[in-house]
């Protein structure tokens, strides 16, 4: 998911009126399996993106006519991309019980959010598991916005649907059907700049506004992003989206912000440490095993607000460090191929017959360092940095060690 | 054969599933340039070949042929970044892995299109595996393979029928 702190900071008014929003459209997958199609679908076919399923849509992993998947990479991180992440699902939770329906889901702390500002979360089930990472934005005491991920769509839905009808019946959920796109690397600000009257440099990572882009109203605009880099994720009505990429593909003169694909921003996501849902965290991991103990937020961990779902069993792992694995980065040590999800990870100088100590998650060549980096799970009392490993790829062992992540620095803009 | 994305992890089928072969509407070239290695090597006829998973096979009258992935397939699997070459003298059957190459994204097994032996590995793309995309059919050959059995090749695809599975098989 999007941006890995959380900011405060002081917000004035949201006043996008949610209720002129079409919800009757449906243009994600229905259940014939037909791929859906994002607002930026046509735009993708007319730069001759090389396109994939992908939870449900038709998504561009490439675009070869522009930028192979490296140049794309690379110039994400050197000027800026643009990604179409409309599959992902964005939802308005409003009304009273509002704030105790996502406190009770996650393990965030909404009161120690300033209106304006968003934070990484996730939601958890009563064993502690992650059912998706989200970012839950406070817009005002009673209104939220939430972006979670397009391959958790149903699932998240029905999660929602038990809260509500079980215990927070007063809960608006609306589900959003606009576009999203997220302009991410170190020129985005400038380009963003060139196409709104709003002073940039008082919205800092974390933080949330509605602006107008290129004269398109109700851009409701977070600074921050799945690639390390200063970037936005801007949520715009769907039947503007392409008229809005259009304008940052064009912005100071063209040439700056180039369209990028799903291919990039996996690249990029994992050198900047963050997680897959489905790959690194799943139903069978706890926060605490992730390595994302910090979305337990303090005021969460005691009584009275030590009341979220799974909590006895994710604070009993904070408290007596009792999880049994824990997610690390890892960093080869020499040449050779790249571990991928499922190779299995062994203590260094292992015996053939020795039993793995754990195993990727992700892992792929890293463009930025020219080294092979992943992630992944090791039993507790491996996951120290600096401890040596080795990663088993094609029957083969190659040497690595577990390293701090982000493999490479971010640039945030706070 | 070439198998994409036959070891990729979860994460990258997610983002990169079987469907990622380009559009079909893109011209391919599926000779073997003037310039190419693999045409310098004999003076003689060389009789080429594709098998259904885009790879190439250029058969020498020495009945030794030069063996690597269509530019199709390279287009497909995205900037080569790691290649495991076999060691020369292994022998094969048809089928038999013989190596793989590695994008940022994908990793894919090659297998060998026919039976034979390796009696050479094109060290080059250890250091510049990148040869493969630039130029599939010339400097980014794969291995040599000494035949067992040269009629082998008739099992295979010529380049028409070659170019009418691209044509029919990538949407």
């Amino acid at each position: 998911m999007s941006f890995s702190n959380s900011i405060a900071c002081s917000m004035s008014r949201f006043a996008r009126n949610y209720a002129k929003i079409p919800t009757g459209v449906r243009r994600f997958a229905s259940a014939s399996g037909a791929e859906g199609k994002t607002p930026l679908y046509n735009w993708h076919i007319e730069k001759g993106a090389t396109m994939a399923p992908f939870a449900g849509f038709s998504m561009p992993i490439v675009y070869p006519k522009i930028q192979s998947h490296i140049e794309s990479h690379n110039w994400v991180r050197s000027s800026s991309g643009l990604f179409d992440v409309s599959h992902m699902v964005q939802h308005i939770f409003s009304g009273s019980e509002a704030k105790a329906m996502l406190e009770r889901l996650t393990p965030i702390d909404l009161e120690a959010m300033t209106p304006g500002t968003g934070s990484l979360t996730v939601l958890l089930n009563d064993d502690g598991g992650i059912v998706d990472d989200t970012i839950v934005t406070k817009l005002d005491d009673s209104e939220y916005y939430v972006v979670t991920n397009a391959g958790c769509r149903e699932g998240d839905l029905a999660y929602f649907k038990q809260a509500i009808e079980t215990e927070f019946s007063q809960v608006r959920h609306t589900v959003l059907d606009d576009g999203l796109v997220a302009l991410q690397g170190p020129k985005s600000a400038e380009v963003l700049n060139s196409l709104t009257q709003f002073d940039l440099s008082t919205l800092k990572f974390g933080h949330n506004q509605l602006l107008t882009i290129a004269g398109i109203p109700g851009c409701r605009t977070a600074r921050g992003g799945y690639t390390g880099e200063d970037g936005f994720e801007i949520s715009a009505p769907a039947d503007r989206t392409a008229e809005l990429a259009d304008a940052l593909i064009s912005a100071n003169g063209g040439g700056v912000v180039q369209p990028a694909g799903l291919a990039a921003r996996d690249s990029l996501r994992l050198e900047a440490g963050m997680c897959l849902y489905g790959s690194d965290i799943t139903k069978d991991t706890t926060p605490i095993e992730a390595s994302l103990t910090w979305v337990v937020a303090k005021g969460r961990r005691s009584p009275p607000r030590n009341d979220f779902r799974g909590a006895e069993v994710v604070l009993k792992q904070i408290a007596d460090k009792s999880a049994a694995k824990r997610r690390v980065g890892l960093v080869a040590t020499g040449r050779g191929p790249p571990a991928r999800g499922h190779a299995k990870i062994f203590a260094a100088g292992a015996g053939p017959d020795a039993e793995p100590i754990g195993e990727v998650t992700s892992g792929l060549p890293s463009p930025t360092l020219q080294k092979n980096i992943a992630m992944g799970y090791v039993k507790k009392g491996f996951h120290s940095s600096g401890t040596e490993v080795e990663l088993e790829i094609r029957k083969k062992r190659f040497p690595a060690v577990v390293s701090k992540m982000p493999f490479v620095p971010t640039h945030y803009f706070r | 054969m070439l198998r994409l994305s036959r070891f990729a992890a979860p994460t990258v089928n997610r983002l990169v599933s079987r469907s990622i072969a380009p559009a079909a509407s893109r011209f391919y070239s599926i000779s073997i340039p003037e310039s190419s290695p693999v045409r310098k090597y004999g003076s003689g006829d060389i009789k080429l070949r594709f098998s259904k998973d885009h790879e190439w096979l250029a058969l020498h009258e020495d009945n030794t042929a030069f063996v690597g992935i269509s530019e199709y397939a390279a287009d497909s699997l995205g900037d080569l970044v790691y290649v495991e070459l076999p060691e020369v003298g292994t022998t094969v059957e048809a089928g038999d892995s013989i190596g793989a190459v590695e994008s940022v994204k994908s990793a894919s097994d090659i297998y060998s299109p026919v039976e034979g032996e390796i009696v050479e590995v094109n060290e080059q793309l250890n250091s510049t595996p990148g040869v493969i995309n630039k130029d599939p059919m010339g400097e980014g050959w794969f291995v040599r393979i000494q035949l067992a059995n040269p009629n082998e090749i008739d099992s295979l695809l010529d380049d028409t029928a070659y170019e009418e599975f691209l044509a029919e098989n990538s949407d």
